[in-house]
């Protein structure tokens, strides 16, 4: 990820917070790491959209604190946050669909960035895979929100998943296709969104040409 | 919701005690770490220890150099062997693990390429020549297994004055014993054969004592027969070993073994 602290965005942060976050990304080590992590964790979950620049941001972070003193205070930090959501997500879910999706999002997001040896860490690949799941339940299909959060992060991180543990992916693509065949209640934008994440895992993580024309070009009457 | 991630986390790294502790009455004048793992000051644990002090002494230094060395990456020192429940913990010793296995491979890898193998072609499944990258072990419950057989074979006198008395660059593939490699593809009971030959081997250059004998006669009556018969026909170089230059005269009737190449002789009904 690129140097220039100017390239994140960061503009929905007050002043002094971008101050701290641009220093933080040039200059790890001289900034409190564990409050920048808890701002970055804060603002995720309740902002889905800055979710991916976030994972970008904490990569960038970890990098250079890795390089300055072969330090790991911000992942570390980071990770034992996303640890508590993570215990408390049944809760999180009750209290706002928006706040667990933007949890499953984030996580997901970190998933990606944050490579250790250059692949993906083994600790977050179980919990990544429970919030998965959780999504794919019956009442959580209900929620248009949530289908979308899944198959999104589906698409970005499946195939890297399926990889770590094909067991679980498998798991994970019963309740799928259950819930497309089965579910009473569903919105057609629901099934089809299934319905494509289907045919995307069935076709190696990639849709065909004609597949992606169905799904992608405008129906033109 | 239970922290699914400490809970199912794969390769446990603890409980090397239960299985030091089973042996220690055994082997106990022979170790040179407690099972705090810890070296011993001379004497401490066992009083009736021949040994001479100055032996331990230098043996203790130089086991303080290598302490580098011998720590093993599954065993990495006062770091919580058991997996971190916390993430940050948990990434951090996977980190750690990976850069210790690489360093690992590469050093292992790396003197095997140097050397001929003759000890190592034993049974039929294995190829010889397990070029690198294509057939390396990788699973980790066997790698920690076969470790913890190693360390148990490392954590002696005997392996000690071994690595003193006889530098890398001068020993001879059959006479001197040499640490099967973990990282290469065998079958389980290829392995433990191997593990048994080099620790009866070793035991060469244990310190003068007593109990000497009895040891090695220890050692090799826990091989079954059958196994002793197997050895024989996996490892013909066995019989052609030449008498290691060693002082220590207990281990003669192993020799006499050796020579005469038949299986019966290493038994405990041997008499001498």
């Amino acid at each position: 990820m690129e140097n220039s602290a100017e390239d994140y965005k960061i503009q929905s942060f007050d002043q002094e917070t971008q101050l701290l976050l641009k220093t933080a990304l040039k200059d790890p080590s001289s900034v409190d790491l564990e409050k920048v992590s808890k701002i970055i964790v804060d603002q995720s979950l309740k902002d889905q959209m800055f979710s991916k620049e976030a994972g970008r941001i904490c990569h960038t972070i970890v990098q250079a604190e890795a390089k300055q003193n072969n330090g790991n205070i911000f992942r570390r930090n980071l990770l034992n946050r996303l640890q508590q959501e993570f215990k408390d997500r049944e809760e999180t879910r009750r209290r706002s669909i928006q706040e667990w999706t933007c949890y499953v999002t984030f996580i997901c997001y970190i998933f990606d960035y944050l490579k250790v040896n250059n692949m993906p860490m083994v600790a977050l690949m179980h919990p990544v895979y429970d919030c998965l799941m959780r999504l794919a339940q019956p009442d959580a299909l209900m929620k248009e929100e949530e289908v979308d959060c899944l198959v999104l992060q589906l698409h970005r991180i499946g195939e890297q998943l399926e990889k770590m543990n094909s067991q679980r992916m498998d798991e994970l693509f019963y309740l799928l296709r259950d819930g497309f065949l089965l579910q009473e209640g569903l919105t057609s934008m629901a099934r089809l969104l299934l319905l494509e994440i289907l045919e995307f895992r069935a076709g190696g993580w990639m849709l065909s040409g004609t597949a992606h024309k169905y799904y992608y070009s405008e129906i033109s009457d | 919701m239970s922290d699914t991630a400490g809970s199912r986390r794969e390769g446990d790294h603890s409980d090397h005690s239960p299985a030091r502790r089973h042996r220690s009455s055994r082997w106990s004048h022979s170790r040179k770490r407690g099972i705090d793992g810890h070296l011993r000051a001379p004497g401490a644990e066992d009083p009736s220890e021949h040994t001479c002090s100055r032996d331990t002494e230098r043996s203790q230094r130089h086991a303080d150099r290598r302490h580098e060395s011998f720590t093993t990456p599954e065993g990495r020192g006062p770091v919580s062997r058991c997996p971190a429940r916390d993430w940050g913990s948990q990434v951090e010793q996977e980190e750690e693990k990976e850069r210790d296995m690489q360093r690992y491979r590469r050093r292992i890898l790396g003197s095997d390429a140097s050397h001929r193998e003759r000890k190592t072609s034993s049974g039929s499944s294995e190829s010889c020549d397990s070029r690198e990258g294509e057939s390396l072990e990788t699973d980790e419950t066997i790698l920690l297994r076969r470790q913890k057989q190693i360390n148990y074979g490392k954590n002696t006198l005997a392996y000690d004055r071994y690595i003193k008395e006889v530098p890398k660059h001068l020993r001879q593939p059959a006479v001197h014993p040499r640490t099967p490699n973990k990282f290469r593809k065998y079958s389980r009971r290829s392995w433990d054969q191997q593990i048994k030959l080099w620790r009866v081997k070793l035991h060469t250059w244990d310190p003068p004592s007593e109990k000497g004998q009895q040891q090695v006669l220890d050692d090799m009556t826990e091989m079954a027969l059958d196994d002793v018969m197997d050895i024989e026909l996996d490892f013909p170089s066995l019989c052609e070993v030449e008498q290691p230059p060693s002082s220590a005269p207990h281990s003669r009737s192993l020799q006499e073994g050796d020579c005469e190449g038949t299986p019966v002789k290493m038994s405990r009904t041997d008499s001498d």
